[in-house]
């Protein structure tokens, strides 16, 4: 069952699930093309992520019953397959300053932990915290780590960083506290860029290491 | 055309801000204290979309080199009389300076700021260092063009001081239940608004730290959910982050409970030190409360 929830007086979070699953990212995309179809009356704007929506309303034309109401008729109705786009490469260098730490917590070499991570293809689950940041899952359980214990103030832009099992790319320099692995120079921002992000949930992405 | 001749502590352009673009990481900005904003706005006679100036604790001072409208709303100041429209001639200064009580000011001048739009607002976005002219906060020797928009004549009389928030603490902010309450204790809430909250030093656009005095509230992290502003954050060691217009779009901290819109503007006016009381209120209350505070903006339109 969705949970819907207000956040604050303008908006409502639909929760479908609180787990990294491709079938619970696809049930939210779905739902979120399904409501952008619909339209319903008031509705301002959607926020996928992992396994819930955020649904912004105008509250001079509709509430939060009504529109509760209106997504709840979509529940157990919409139709959503695994994402299946085309793989994009992302050349990184594994050089992030936490590459040695990460191994000796993973009791790996730095070769195994760059080969568990480049080895496989990811699904973007969110873009989100800061703009273009890009949340992608799921790392392989060999080298889940969890976060840095005290988060470091500046990570430039085009890290890439491990937590738990995600991975991610900073697309601009912000705080953060994921352990840094490696880094790309591609540009995953750009605010006159159309769309300003490279990538959206439902993408698929894999890091091919360069020297 | 106005110059800084002095940028002030952290002053930066601000308007209505990018509401609909949090899928791509751009929390929507805009102005703090978005009621004071629209005040200085309709004071000068300009569409509430209009380019102003946002000052924090130390505002800039600006020489004209054209003769100007101006309405300075907000954090009060010493030198000016502020909520209402005046005059300011050919070549002169006006120097903001010492914000007290409140912590922004917001300086709107009739036509707006002329700044290049950027994904459709004139907002500098922190987080993003895009947008607000320059990409960047505002600096002495700053030129800003002005703008070509206007909705009306400026108005006459100054803002009924029956229409102002509050500038000082203790605040009291209503908070709608959620979303995550189900990650707390069933009397959480009811322990965290029996609580004096104090706002730390730990202050920006972003967000507020604030300390629980006498209370830890337990919380684990969740799965990364979608962050609005006002989300009342719940971080492990038991602390509080409140989250304004520059917020984070995404978080893992579980939310308590949401900020209602009408009670934004009292958080951006709050200082280290002082302390904030949560109530809870239903929808119907938060309601009534943006009902009242948008009858003030039609009323004296």
């Amino acid at each position: 069952m969705w949970r819907v929830a207000p956040a604050g007086d303008r908006a409502l979070l639909i929760t479908i699930g609180t787990v990294i699953d491709p079938a619970l990212l696809a049930e939210v995309l779905a739902l979120d093309r399904a409501l952008q179809d619909r339209q319903p009356a008031g509705l301002l704007g959607t926020v996928p992520a992992y396994g819930s929506l955020l649904c912004h309303y105008d509250a001079g034309v509709t509430d939060a019953a009504r529109l509760e109401e209106s997504i709840r008729q979509l529940e157990g109705k919409v139709e959503y397959s695994i994402p299946s786009g085309t793989i994009v490469d992302i050349p990184s260098r594994y050089d992030g300053p936490d590459l040695p730490e990460v191994a000796l917590k993973t009791s790996l070499t730095p070769a195994g932990v760059i080969e568990q991570h480049a080895g496989r293809e990811y699904l973007v689950y969110c873009v989100g915290f800061a703009p273009g940041f890009t949340y992608c899952g799921a790392l392989p359980d060999e080298i889940a780590v969890p976060r840095l214990a005290s988060p470091r103030l500046s990570v430039p832009a085009g890290s890439i960083g491990i937590a738990g099992r995600q991975t991610g790319i900073y697309a601009v320099e912000s705080p953060g506290g994921w352990n840094l692995i490696g880094r790309t120079d591609q540009r995953l921002f750009h605010p006159m860029a159309d769309p300003p992000a490279r990538f959206k949930p439902g993408d698929r992405l894999r890091f091919i290491p360069i020297p | 055309m106005i110059e800084l001749v002095d940028g002030g502590r952290w002053t930066t352009i601000q308007d209505r801000g990018r509401p609909g673009l949090e899928r791509f990481g751009i929390p929507a900005g805009g102005a703090a204290d978005w009621f004071a904003a629209r005040v200085a706005n309709e004071l000068v006679g300009n569409p509430s979309d209009a380019a102003l100036l946002e000052c924090t604790s130390v505002g800039p001072t600006l020489r004209f080199v054209d003769e100007a409208v101006v309405a300075v709303t907000g954090g009060q100041v010493a030198s000016i009389a502020g909520w209402e429209a005046f005059r300011v001639a050919r070549g002169s200064s006006l120097a903001v300076g010492a914000i007290a009580p409140g912590l922004r000011t917001y300086v709107a001048i009739r036509r707006g700021i002329d700044v290049p739009l950027v994904l459709g607002s004139r907002s500098f976005c922190q987080r993003g260092t895009f947008g607000g002219g320059f990409g960047r906060p505002l600096a002495t020797g700053d030129r800003l063009p002005i703008g070509q928009l206007l909705a009306h004549e400026p108005m006459l009389v100054p803002w009924p001081p029956a229409h102002h928030l509050p500038l000082r603490g203790p605040w009291e902010v209503r908070v709608i239940a959620g979303p995550q309450a189900a990650a707390f204790a069933s009397d959480a809430l009811e322990r965290l608004t029996a609580t004096a909250c104090r706002v730390t030093p730990e202050i920006d656009r972003m967000g507020l730290r604030l300390e629980t005095p006498g209370l830890r509230l337990p919380s684990e992290e969740i799965l990364t959910v979608p962050m609005t502003a006002g989300a009342i954050q719940v971080t492990p060691s038991g602390g509080l982050i409140v989250l304004h217009v520059d917020h984070q779009t995404t978080g893992g901290y579980p939310v308590i409970a949401t900020v209602i819109n009408a009670d934004l503007p009292l958080l951006a006016q709050a200082r280290p030190g002082d302390t904030v009381r949560l109530r809870a209120v239903d929808m119907e209350e938060a309601a009534r409360a943006w009902r009242r505070m948008s009858g003030w903006l039609e009323l004296d339109l």
